[in-house]
């Protein structure tokens, strides 16, 4: 839920996504659902050049469980909001 | 939510985690985005030839086969000519 | 700090990295180090100041043994999904 929740907080801003098969793709973060999908727009794939299979793709769907990572903009990421939200989200889980 | 609203009755690509890819416009799908297509083809990428075409028709993908689907922008895909593309298929998803 | 008190389960281990540069061993020869921001029950993890190394095995036909390629990247701020995750260590002290 924590993880959702920071994806939330980014909507609108840009970001890459690098796939399970070294695909990486950069655009700006539309949506996310609770499996961690995600929804790109104006989508840019990195080295077009050897991945020319999505050049006329303007957005896309991407499923969560085919993400390796994901690059933020830092300046989206309260890293010490985080560190707190972390801290809860374990002492709730602890106690159940 | 990142839902596949959108893009009903869209022209998409679907890339699959064995790498192929499939364009067709998207009929249905439901929540584990199982997805059906119309009049869909695999497009086949390799270094050798131009990207081969080949005819599926009516399609349904199951959804935990699917890496992305990407709409297409109609007028970009009719602007390529799918017989220069040289390019390697996309590798399968490795775990 | 008395670590044999507050570590209890595997993940107060983790809980006690957090805001400190941590070792991240991930499926497909990658490893990553970064400073701990979040983490999940699934071991998705944020990091800021990453950097990856990739090991790349080349096999050449005819040579005894295996030539290891490094490659290096850096990365500000990364969400890196838990089913990749091998291992998180904290820091050495």
């Amino acid at each position: 839920m924590l993880i959702f929740s920071v994806f939330k907080t980014l909507t609108d801003q840009q970001v890459t996504v690098e796939l399970k098969n070294d695909l990486s793709i950069t655009g700006t973060l539309k949506s996310v659902d609770q499996f961690l999908n995600i929804r790109l727009d104006n989508i840019k794939v990195l080295d077009e050049a050897r991945h020319p299979h999505m050049m006329a793709v303007k957005n896309c769907f991407i499923r969560g469980s085919v993400v390796r990572y994901v690059q933020l903009p830092p300046s989206g990421v309260d890293t010490q909001l985080l560190e707190d939200a972390t801290r809860r989200e374990h002492v709730s889980q602890a106690k159940r | 939510m990142a839902s596949l609203q959108g893009y009903v009755d869209h022209r998409v690509l679907l890339i699959l985690q064995d790498g192929r890819a499939i364009v067709g416009i998207m009929a249905g799908y439901d929540q584990k985005s199982n997805v059906v297509l119309s009049d869909s083809k695999e497009r086949v990428y390799s270094m050798d030839e131009g990207v081969e075409e080949i005819p599926l028709g009516l399609y349904l993908v199951k959804g935990d086969q699917i890496v992305l689907i990407g709409e297409l922008d109609e007028n970009a895909d009719q602007a390529v000519d799918l017989s220069s593309i040289r390019a390697e298929p996309l590798p399968p998803i490795r775990y | 700090m008395d670590t044999s008190l507050a570590i209890q389960e595997p993940f107060d281990l983790i809980r006690l990295s957090l805001s400190e540069r941590v070792f991240v061993k991930l499926r497909g020869d990658r490893e990553l180090t970064g400073v701990l921001h979040a983490y999940d029950g699934h071991m998705n993890l944020i990091l800021s100041d990453v950097e990856e190394t990739i090991m790349i095995i080349d096999q050449h036909e005819g040579t005894t043994g295996e030539q290891h390629t490094i490659a290096k990247r850096k990365m500000d701020m990364l969400f890196v999904r838990g089913d990749g995750v091998i291992l998180v260590s904290p820091p050495s002290r």
